[in-house]
């Protein structure tokens, strides 16, 4: 077929199409659909846990600490988002970079600290399998969620795109199991959970391609 | 004035597009079409002209796809060309791919000298044969062929593109194969 025959074809099945909400608003209504539903897996635990909220809010650590998850999940879904749409700078996909800094740092500090006040015994590191099933299940509505919105959106950079979106789900989970998981030494923290959100954007990165591309996009269009 | 040179007039054909105006959607692929080719010949000079033709329409396909992520706020022209340099890193990664692991030889190296080892060398190694043994079927086997085959695109692609419904392109390709399979078989 010619170019010119494949322009009239594609000419010919011309439809209303509803256009893309700017990348902000979708990573809004992401939100709206996500946050909720940590919130209520994060209150049924805490309640189950019996967690003092007003004691760990005057914790400046903590408070710090959950402000730069909080923004880390916002950045990395906003740049997601971005991505997906063409003529965007790509220097956006460095928007979460900030707050995953401030989060880092926070933990660094705190792991400091640790090892000061109690030396080599403060950063003793074990494993707590248990929190495994309560952290996979906090995730799945965001994740579902953000996959889903993402297919309808042109796969320019799937590998970026898709690590952006695990980061973003996984800070979220974190925002929550943070809350819930209390008592944990920081260096737990920075190796299980920060360790834990940086393997899953590299595996969701990983395997980008496969859940984002061209082909995919075109059977989504044409259904 | 002449739309291609005046990227506003571009955006409002691709938001009359958006709204299912398909003579403006006519109008606009016409006018963007010269850009695609001059913009996949700028970054891959060495393309013959069919691989640039074959970049372009894969550019269209794309861009029909994801239509609905232009927003009239944005200048068009930056969507337009990151989707088109995105499909021609695509194109270029494809053939990195596919020459990776081919080895250009001026003569094969023939395993055994008997005739009946090479039978399916000489019967099938002639594109020129192949070219003009497509050009002989009739259209809609023609068309079938080229975009499953040739084109590698999906059923529902092929159908979508062709008008045709997915049993007929099954059929037009069965058919298809299987005149080439006796035009072939009949010229070695």
């Amino acid at each position: 077929m010619d170019t010119d025959q494949l322009i009239h074809k594609l000419a010919g099945q011309t439809v209303p199409v509803r256009r893309l909400p700017a990348p902000w608003r979708r990573a809004a209504i992401w939100l709206a659909i996500s946050l909720p539903y940590v919130a209520v897996m994060t209150l049924t635990h805490s309640m189950s846990m019996s967690v003092d909220l007003t004691h760990l809010l005057s914790d400046r650590q903590f408070v710090v600490e959950e402000l730069a998850v909080l923004a880390t999940a916002i950045a990395a879904v906003t740049a997601a988002f971005c991505s997906i749409v063409p003529g965007y700078d790509r220097r956006v996909l460095l928007l979460p970079l900030l707050p995953l800094g401030i989060w880092l740092f926070s933990l660094g500090q705190s792991c400091i600290n640790d090892w000061l006040r109690s030396g080599a015994q403060g950063l003793a590191l074990h494993a707590d399998w248990t929190c495994l099933p309560p952290a996979s299940l906090i995730g799945i509505v965001p994740l579902l969620a953000i996959v889903a919105m993402l297919r309808r959106g042109a796969p320019l950079y799937p590998r970026i795109t898709l690590a952006l979106a695990a980061l973003a789900v996984a800070a979220l989970g974190n925002l929550g199991l943070r809350i819930y998981h209390v008592g944990d030494a920081s260096i737990v923290l920075l190796v299980w959970h920060f360790g834990a959100v940086v393997v899953l954007s590299l595996i969701a990165g990983w395997i980008g391609r496969r859940v984002l591309n061209w082909k995919s996009a075109r059977l989504v269009a044409f259904q | 004035m002449d739309p291609s040179n005046d990227p506003d007039q571009l955006g409002l054909l691709m938001r009359a597009a958006q709204d299912g105006d398909s003579s403006a959607y006519l109008r606009l692929l016409k006018e963007i079409a010269p850009l695609l080719r001059r913009a996949v010949r700028q970054q891959r000079k060495f393309l013959q002209p069919s691989d640039v033709e074959d970049l372009v329409q894969e550019i269209l396909l794309s861009l029909h796809a994801v239509r609905a992520t232009y927003d009239p706020a944005r200048p068009f022209l930056p969507w337009l060309l990151t989707i088109a340099r995105n499909r021609v890193a695509d194109g270029s990664r494809r053939q990195m791919r596919r020459t990776a692991n081919e080895i250009s030889v001026a003569e094969y190296p023939e395993t055994f000298s008997d005739a009946e080892t090479n039978v399916l060398e000489t019967r099938y190694g002639d594109p020129e044969a192949l070219r003009q043994a497509i050009g002989q079927l009739p259209p809609g086997q023609r068309q079938a062929i080229e975009m499953l085959k040739l084109r590698e695109m999906s059923l529902k692609e092929a159908a979508s593109a062709s008008g045709m419904s997915v049993a007929a392109l099954k059929v037009a390709v069965h058919r298809g194969m299987n005149s080439l399979r006796k035009a072939l078989s009949i010229e070695a």
